[in-house]
């Protein structure tokens, strides 16, 4: 067992900021990225023993939290496909158009999950390359040609070129 | 000396060796262009700050403090009644009780249960929740490919759950707007979860199927096994009468 239950609790509720923080750059929606908190905080609580002493807190909640975020993706893409057939064609005609005047939010949920999580871990909430690989479970190589790819994807969406 | 677009990245991101750190910043001074690419992925990083630090200031829900310090979550909002997930069986009296206690299914169910046209959309056999009346015919023999969209019922997602047997989401367009979600058992179809898919002042509303309400979405997360039907899926499991 790592550290005592109580002592995590305070850990988590001090990360709570920063935990929401990181939802809002996966979920756009308040409410949804609080819902994703809600959920990584229970899952934490009962797998604490995966915690390893030597290992940043953050870094491991907000892996819990980006896999509680593709959970949902997939759900809700199963979701889409099966509940709003005639939405697609409407959704499809915005993702090329508009591109200027987006915002920040705007621009960043448009970029795929990866890149998305690579830029909100490292430039958002000022992770390592290190520990920002970490969380994503990939080699840091994997993370920074994710992040290069993401920085343009978004220099381009917010019309910075 | 050139540097990569990666090595201004990481010189920007303070990731840069100190050797080549050193290199660069030596550069700087003389290389306009290098220091406005360095400029550029630091003004990035500025616009996402601020863009996302708001949040931390912002009052913290007392639901995330409550989970956070390991408290049990208070999930059953007041237009959700789990059926299935608790109590896999049967439905005892004090869940009636409950059910009757919530506030905008005691209001959406009561008239549902007693009025019968044609019959009930809900009645009750041996204490559980079956489809009856328009809602059975709707969840044996209507494609969601097919479907009106005035049908009084629409039907969702079709799937075969983890217990193998069949099941269906639907909502209906009334004012009750409610919706949920069916399995076919024991040759009826078994209410899993209902729900209310407009809040109180949606009186009027419409619901389209892909506003389905949260719970109603969870439940067919949780009860699936593998991909929902396809059209073809679908028509095949009417052709054997939705049994396993």
């Amino acid at each position: 067992m790592g550290a005592p239950a109580a002592d995590l609790q305070a850990q988590l509720v001090a990360l709570l900021p920063r935990l929401r923080r990181f939802a809002r750059t996966l979920a756009r929606n308040a409410h949804d990225a609080d819902d994703l908190v809600q959920l990584a905080l229970e899952r934490a609580l009962t797998r604490s023993e995966q915690l390893r002493a030597d290992a940043p807190l953050a870094g491991w909640v907000f892996g819990i939290v980006r896999n509680a975020w593709i959970d949902e993706l997939r759900a809700r893409g199963r979701r889409e496909r099966l509940f709003a057939p005639a939405e697609a064609g409407a959704q499809a005609a915005t993702t090329d158009a508009h591109v200027a005047a987006l915002s920040v939010q705007e621009a960043l949920a448009r970029l795929p999950e990866e890149q998305r999580s690579a830029v909100a871990l490292v430039l958002v909430e000022g992770l390592s390359y290190k520990e920002a690989a970490h969380v994503m479970q990939v080699p840091i190589g994997t993370l920074t040609s994710r992040l290069a790819r993401g920085r343009e994807a978004l220099q381009a969406l917010l019309g910075d070129t | 000396m050139e540097f990569s677009d990666e090595t201004v990245m990481a010189y920007a991101d303070g990731e840069l060796d100190a050797a080549t750190r050193a290199t660069l910043e030596a550069a700087l001074p003389h290389d306009a262009h290098l220091a406005q690419r360095v400029a550029r992925q630091h003004a990035l990083r500025v616009r996402l700050k601020d863009a996302f630090d708001p949040v931390l200031d912002e009052p913290l829900p007392e639901r995330l403090l409550a989970a956070a310090r390991g408290a049990v979550p208070a999930r059953a909002a007041g237009n959700v009644v789990p059926l299935r997930r608790a109590v896999p069986a049967r439905w005892s009296w004090p869940q009636w009780a409950a059910l009757a206690a919530s506030l905008v299914l005691g209001v959406v169910l009561s008239p549902w249960l007693g009025r019968a046209p044609g019959g009930a959309p809900l009645v009750t056999h041996d204490g559980a929740l079956q489809a009856g009346g328009a809602l059975a015919r709707a969840l044996s023999e209507q494609l969601a490919a097919t479907q009106s969209t005035t049908a009084p019922v629409q039907i969702g997602v079709s799937f075969r759950a983890r217990s193998g047997a069949f099941c269906r989401s639907f909502v209906l367009r009334d004012k009750s707007a409610l919706a949920g979600v069916a399995c076919r058992e024991h040759d009826a179809w078994q209410l899993q979860v209902l729900a209310a898919a407009a809040g109180p002042q949606g009186a009027t509303y419409q619901p389209a199927a892909s506003s389905l309400p949260p719970a109603v979405a969870g439940a067919v997360d949780e009860l699936i096994e593998g991909e929902a039907l396809d059209a073809r899926g679908e028509a095949a499991a009417r052709a054997q009468g939705w049994s396993r």
